[in-house]
């Protein structure tokens, strides 16, 4: 992506005489590298971090609760199920979220420039 | 976070069935027992339910089933005579367990039943959240 888009921004002046604070995200080249545009994007992967590591939290309390019932520890068949159904939808979750990530980018990227 | 919609409430209402289960078979099991650690036959107990309030993490509050109490059923005894029998009296009289299968019957099949009805709505809450996600396809 930077370059197919260096070449363009030093031979358009108009984008580079655009003060740095006005269209951050969507000012090519320069706002993508330094901390200005790096910071919606860390905190949109900080989010995608955070769901993933919710569902393998709750994949590893339905793996913990199935271990217990395996081992004899607890008569509780009904809450290793339910967690593994939890589990199940929350990763379905995931999915969703990740096909509409993709999505977009396809969508940016068969944009006509 | 619950994802599946009264989930919580459902495993609760689950385990209290469950428990009333087991004690149709500890009654059904012990139906012939006339020998106990605190002296004489043994007595059929009964599961009574009680609600709880749960306080979820986002703020609603449902009220879930607990088990309140398992209580000996005080009602005696038939008297059998069998003057064979260890446990029998100097009259040869027997006290047997005060254990009635038809009622056990009955606890076990409603039992069983609620324990079904609880398990179709776990199913049904699954499906919904999962039907809920299809939104974004």
């Amino acid at each position: 992506m930077i370059p197919a888009t260096s070449p363009i921004s030093p031979a358009n002046p108009m984008i580079t005489a655009m003060p740095p604070g006005g269209a951050g995200p969507i000012m090519p080249g320069g706002a993508l590298v330094p901390g200005d545009g790096s910071q919606p994007a860390s905190g949109f992967a900080g989010m995608l971090q955070g769901l993933v590591s919710t569902v393998g939290a709750k994949e590893a309390a339905a793996n913990e609760l199935t271990r217990q019932v395996l081992l004899g520890q607890t008569g509780q068949l009904h809450q290793s199920v339910i967690a593994m159904q939890e589990a199940g939808v929350a990763f379905s979750l995931m999915v969703q979220v990740r096909n509409k990530l993709v999505d977009s980018y396809q969508e940016l990227m068969r944009m006509q420039v | 976070m619950n994802l599946i919609t009264g989930i919580d409430v459902t495993a609760d209402a689950l385990e209290a069935q469950k428990t009333r289960l087991d004690i149709v078979a500890q009654n059904i099991a012990n139906a012939q027992t006339t020998r106990t650690p605190k002296g004489g036959p043994y007595q059929r107990e009964v599961v009574s339910f009680a609600t709880e309030l749960l306080q979820r993490t986002d703020g609603s509050a449902v009220q879930t089933v607990k088990v309140a109490s398992i209580t000996p059923d005080p009602t005696p005894g038939q008297q059998v005579y069998n003057p064979q029998h260890p446990d029998a009296g100097a009259d040869g009289m027997v006290t047997m367990p005060n254990v009635n299968l038809a009622y056990e019957m009955v606890d076990l099949i409603t039992a069983s039943r609620a324990y079904e009805a609880n398990l179709s709505y776990a199913k049904n809450a699954r499906t919904l959240a999962l039907k809920t996600l299809e939104i974004g396809k």
